[in-house]
């Protein structure tokens, strides 16, 4: 399964030779490669949820860092971090989602190894990259859930990854999550903690020159309220986007995107299915 | 004897005078000092063969005067003061000189104006280039002497008595004051409004930055007289066009090979600072004043010089409705034209289509919470002669305005088709003028 990823992913690893950048007739150079995780973000689209249409919002910062590691040799470390990432649609359910911070930092070694140090000390071949998943200040608010929203204080998953690409345009990461959040309704505000009993995924595909790009996020498991009690739940969000042409160097892009949630969606913990489509334009996302 | 005498004398002088051209003759030199003793000698040591040849000791030289035929002065060569031998219609022998020192040749012109008759008069050249350096006569000698017109600025032209006069004239760049005979009819009434119009206003235009062309109209005012009288007068209006080298938009496409299409947006400003407007319809008057706009333009077609344009522009007014006594906000846009329809900016032609909307306003009773305007406007102006070199044009105006911003007045339509003359003072030459040839421009 592994090795079918691997080579699928592979597949679609650059030509060494292709370039980046176009040129006009009069020579002037113009970028044809783009990084889906850097820019701000500004987009709209028509969001679909229950049946009722309405027009959506989505904004947000993006940065996309790769660096070496200061400590460990031969380790690279790719680092995605999403930033005030803001969507807010209209129509009959007026919502709200707003994530203060949310950063996916994976680091790739070229031979992973565990080290066993009982007795004669021995390396273990270990074919995962480790990533580490943050996400804070994750609010949702439902006006017309009436007064009362959601908020994530904090989440952290622990993440491997048995791609194990060098690069940043290809990543799947699969692994436990804590997190804490409050519900805040008309009865007041309540606890519910979730101790590494959520199964978080992460992953995503982009072509190299960033004109396709697929993320899918998945988390299922237990939270627990602090006054007894436990809820399953189930989220999953798949997001496609593929970059049409460009304005000023900056990409606009095609963004379908689908959201499905079992027992977890507003303070009801509603079942709920949304889907949008519409038109993101992302400034300073040249690669 | 003696008529043979005066026939060889006569027969000898024609022979040195050259029509329209004057050679030098084979004379004597005449050891003349310049009239006026500060000239210096400008033109160095004469050349060679001038020095080799055997000086005459008069110089009885006749250059004719110009005739309307006669070449112009160019604008390339230094101006030389030459001292000419007198004769009837030149008594002062005062010429200037431009010398083309390949062929030989110089155009040489009165210093003076001539009279109808051909006879230089009290009155200097205008508008010529000064002569500081002397072409003193033994160099003249060496030259071919033609009678020739003065040069002229661009934009005007000088006749074959040295009169300047202008022919092209730069309309934004005037003070203007003009009257027309205004009528105006209201859609819901049969009658019509005899109305006056008195207007005046101050325009400036100068070019700015390379690209960009700034345009400034002071005390633009329109006072209407008769029926219905009322006014609309702006303190200072301002815009700037320009033309930009960069797109406003790169836009790249990826399908086939990365293309890249450059979208290109000529941007400006325009603003207006105190515009009061007074209405009055069916008896009811009302007062606006706007404190002021800025709107952002579009040019959707200009001219090279930037000088004529199609262009539609839009932004908020902050207004007060003084008959009230409320401020609102006035978003409003418009497209507009200002063509100068030929070179010499005789023709101009002006149109502009105007919307807007009246927003935070208080309820008043007998008319809408939001108001609207519009106005459509068409003008021509002509420039019928000049006086003193000050344009006096023939104004052609038809004006439209649909409005419900007046309480308790009826809203619907105002028409108005003016006629008037306007004079304009200052109005110099276009920037873009020609310099005159044989015939105007």
């Amino acid at each position: 399964m592994v090795a079918l990823a691997l080579a699928l992913l592979l597949s679609t690893l650059p030509d060494p030779a292709m370039s980046c950048q176009g040129r006009t007739d009069s020579g002037e150079t113009f970028p044809t490669c783009f990084d889906p995780g850097t820019g701000w973000v500004l987009g709209t689209a028509l969001h679909m949820q229950d049946g009722d249409p309405a027009l959506l919002l989505r904004t947000g910062l993006l940065v996309r860092v790769e660096r070496s590691s200061g400590s460990k040799a031969e380790s690279r470390w790719f680092d995605s971090h999403r930033l005030l990432v803001t969507e807010a649609w209209g129509g009959a359910r007026k919502g709200l989602t707003f994530t203060g911070y949310e950063g996916l930092l994976r680091r790739h070694v070229d031979e992973g190894n565990i080290l066993v140090s009982i007795g004669r000390p021995r390396r273990i071949p270990f074919p995962f990259d480790v990533a580490l998943a943050l996400r804070a200040a994750h609010l949702e608010r439902r006006v017309w859930e009436g007064s009362g929203w959601t908020l994530e204080t904090g989440r952290v998953g622990l993440l491997l990854d048995p791609v194990r690409t060098n690069t940043e345009w290809g990543w799947l990461a699969v692994g436990p999550a804590a997190s804490h959040a409050l519900r805040h309704g008309r009865d007041g505000t309540t606890h519910e903690l979730s101790p590494f009993t959520s199964l978080l995924l992460d992953t995503g595909w982009e072509t190299r020159d960033g004109r396709w790009a697929l993320r899918v996020t998945g988390l299922a498991g237990w939270s627990f309220d602090f006054d007894g009690g436990s809820h399953f739940r189930v989220r999953g969000d798949v997001a496609v986007e593929h970059v049409l042409l460009a304005v000023n160097d900056a990409p606009v892009s095609l963004r379908l995107a689908a959201t499905g949630v079992r027992g977890d969606a507003g303070l009801g913990r509603r079942d709920e299915a949304m889907l949008s489509a519409g038109l993101t334009v992302r400034p300073f996302g040249e690669r | 004897m003696l008529v043979s005498a005066v026939t060889l004398g006569c027969a000898l002088l024609l022979g040195q005078v050259e029509t329209p051209e004057a050679t030098v003759p084979e004379a004597p030199p005449q050891e003349e000092a310049p009239r006026t003793e500060e000239r210096q000698e400008a033109v160095p040591a004469p050349p060679a063969e001038v020095v080799a040849t055997p000086v005459p000791k008069v110089w009885d030289l006749q250059v004719p005067v110009p005739g309307a035929d006669s070449p112009r002065q160019p604008f390339d060569r230094p101006v030389l003061c030459v001292s000419l031998p007198p004769t009837p219609a030149v008594p002062s022998g005062e010429w200037r000189a431009r010398c083309d020192e390949s062929k030989k040749e110089c155009l040489v012109t009165p210093t003076w104006e001539l009279d109808a008759e051909g006879h230089e008069t009290g009155q200097r050249l205008a508008r010529v280039n000064g002569c500081y350096d002397m072409l003193s006569p033994e160099v003249a000698r060496g030259y071919r002497l033609v009678p020739a017109i003065a040069e002229a600025p661009p934009g005007w032209y000088r006749d074959e008595r040295g009169r300047v006069l202008q022919y092209n004239f730069d309309l934004h760049r005037r003070i203007r004051v003009g009257g027309a005979w205004a009528p105006r009819w209201l859609h819901e009434t049969s009658g019509r409004d005899d109305r006056v119009r008195v207007d005046f206003g101050v325009d400036l235009e100068w070019p700015g930055d390379t690209g960009r062309l700034h345009r400034m109209t002071l005390l633009d005012a329109e006072l209407y007289l008769g029926d219905a009288s009322s006014f609309d007068a702006t303190l200072l209006r301002y815009d700037f066009r320009s033309e930009r080298d960069e797109p406003l938009f790169r836009v790249t496409t990826f399908y086939g090979k990365p293309r890249r299409f450059d979208v290109f947006a000529n941007l400006g400003f325009w603003m207006e600072m105190l515009h009061a407007e007074q209405v009055r319809r069916e008896g009811v008057k009302a007062d606006f004043l706007a404190l002021g706009s800025t709107y952002a333009t579009l040019d959707l077609w200009h001219s090279r010089d930037l000088v004529s344009y199609v262009r539609v522009r839009a932004g908020p007014t902050l207004e007060r409705d003084r008959t009230n006594g409320f401020a609102t906000l006035v978003p409003g846009a418009a497209l507009e034209g200002d063509l100068t329809l030929d070179r010499d900016g005789f023709h101009h032609l002006l149109f502009g289509v105007e919307a807007q909307k009246i927003l935070l306003a208080e309820r008043v009773e007998g008319r809408p919470l939001r108001p609207e305007r519009l106005r459509l406007r068409a003008g021509y102006e002509v420039i019928a002669l000049a006086i003193n070199d000050q344009p006096v044009s023939l104004t052609l105006d038809g004006r439209g305005t649909w409005r419900d911003d007046v309480a308790n007045a009826p809203a619907g339509w105002e028409w108005s088709a003016q006629a008037g003359l306007r004079f304009s003072l200052w109005a110099p030459a276009r920037r873009s003028a020609p310099v005159a040839h044989d015939r105007k421009g």
